[in-house]
């Protein structure tokens, strides 16, 4: 199985520091079980007791590649943080496979972080949620920074009862 | 079902028709030392025990931690609760006969520690006799008779395989008093018990009124396992489950996919016993001893067609 050879390679070629137990190959209730690569981080105490678990669980769940995403465009510290006005564009796995568009809306959850692109094709407004984390989420690249350097709000919603706005950002108002 | 009625059946004596605690010597006690090997208190004579359709097997108790969302090898987006067994032992294993002459069988598990400040002296000494820490959830899980499992022994979340499905067993969160718009949905006249009853005198019993609501016991029934890590002795379930966060769960094996099982075994069909991707089940339970054994994290993949693809 493609998941099965994609696991040896990780176990193989992973920069993550094993755990005392070593991980064995084989789980005898599931053949077809996905054995994830272990956290870097090892449990603690306070965490088998619940203490600060869920805040450990939403940094520990998604891949490297993901954090570094989330960090370099959502982390509030970053320089390269994306403010809502800036054009977007997506690249993902699944239809369609690219998206430009308004960036309207960030939704800060941690690892559950999306945001909200909106665009005008054909006459006909979209708005596409992306979740960061998402696996068919692969590239999210800016186009261009929102004019001025911000926007005065947070979420643009507003944006949809005013196609002239739309235009303006899109065309580049500085 | 055909009866002996010549005699020949056993007469259970006055003094066990009370509650058996049968077996409550823990493991690691003198009596049973003396008679094991001295290599580990797990090594008993007889051969390890399979599961079977026929049985039944303990549950868990853990507390609901939370809800995240995960991604599954498709891509597919979904909930999941977070459920942590935290100090989960079994105290007590029962066989109690019953006035059919049947038996009825569970096992006890106790979970969260707590101080002995707060203990009453009979649960003390139940506990004292256990060889376990004062616990602050006890519950019985009724499994068959061969499913019990050594007083004293740690449960853990290993006890569940990623694609199974497991029952949810909690109190829901209490909403207080509320009207019958929320407690029953009610909006606008409520037409029960028939309009053409022009005037009986008397409610009806069972009368959906304005009340308390929540706070009860609720069972949430077939929810997929997708992740289950020892590291941290973590169930990820697929979905909600009742309650406030930290507040335990009785967490079994789903009575009704393991019924269909077992008709499907009685009928020889041998790949639908079990759920797709399920090759067996810890038996007669999931130890911490056998999670040291088993790698930390085990995640199930997507059993479906990606719904991505379009059908053919």
């Amino acid at each position: 199985m493609a998941s099965a050879t994609r696991q040896i390679f990780k176990r193989l070629f992973s920069s993550t520091p094993r755990t005392a137990n070593t991980q064995a190959a084989t789980y005898p209730f599931s053949k077809t079980a996905i054995l994830p690569p272990l956290p870097t981080k090892a449990p603690t105490e306070a965490l088998r007791a619940g203490k600060g678990l869920m805040q450990h669980i939403n940094k520990t769940l998604a891949t490297p590649e993901k954090k570094e995403l989330l960090e370099k465009f959502f982390s509030r510290r970053s320089k390269n943080q994306l403010q809502p006005g800036s054009i977007v564009t997506v690249l993902q796995d699944q239809a369609p496979t690219q998206f430009t568009g308004v960036l309207i809306a960030i939704r800060r959850r941690g690892h559950n972080t999306s945001f909200r692109l909106r665009n005008i094709l054909q006459r006909t407004g979209i708005e596409m949620q992306f979740f960061v984390n998402s696996p068919s989420l692969k590239e999210v690249k800016l186009v261009r920074a929102p004019p001025r350097g911000r926007m005065r709000r947070a979420k643009l919603f507003y944006l949809r009862d005013a196609p002239s706005k739309m235009t303006g950002l899109a065309g580049g108002k500085k | 079902m055909l009866r002996t009625w010549t005699g020949a059946r056993q007469r259970i004596p006055a003094v066990c028709q009370i509650r058996l605690l049968h077996n409550s010597q823990p493991v690691s006690s003198p009596a049973t030392e003396a008679s094991t090997s001295k290599a580990e208190p797990d090594a008993v004579v007889e051969a390890p025990k399979k599961w079977t359709p026929q049985s039944k097997r303990t549950g868990l108790i853990a507390l609901k931690r939370g809800m995240t969302s995960m991604w599954n090898d498709q891509g597919v987006k979904f909930p999941v609760t977070i459920l942590q067994v935290e100090d989960c032992q079994v105290t007590a294993n029962i066989k109690t006969p019953k006035p059919d002459h049947t038996v009825y069988h569970a096992v006890q598990v106790a979970a969260v520690n707590r101080s002995p400040k707060s203990v009453t002296n009979q649960m003390q000494g139940h506990f004292r006799k256990a060889e376990v820490p004062p616990k602050r959830y006890v519950k019985e899980f009724p499994v068959t008779s061969d499913a019990h499992v050594p007083v004293g022994t740690t449960l853990s979340a290993i006890h569940f395989v990623p694609g199974q499905y497991v029952d949810c067993v909690a109190k829901s969160i209490g909403k207080g008093f509320q009207g019958v718009m929320k407690k029953w949905g009610f909006h606008g006249l409520a037409a029960s018990h028939g309009k053409s009853f022009d005037d009986p005198g008397r409610i009806f019993p069972g009368k959906k009124m304005a009340g308390r609501m929540g706070g009860k016991q609720v069972t949430v029934q077939n929810l997929a396992v997708v992740r289950v890590d020892t590291a941290l002795n973590l169930v990820y379930v697929r979905g909600q489950v009742p309650g406030v966060d930290d507040a335990p769960i009785y967490i079994r094996d789903a009575k009704k996919v393991m019924d269909i099982g077992r008709h499907n075994a009685a009928k020889g069909k041998e790949e639908k016993i079990l759920p797709k991707g399920v090759d067996d089940l810890p038996f007669p339970a999931g130890t911490d001893s056998l999670a040291k054994t088993l790698p930390p994290i085990i995640e199930a993949p997507a059993y479906r067609r990606s719904p991505f693809t379009p059908p053919e």
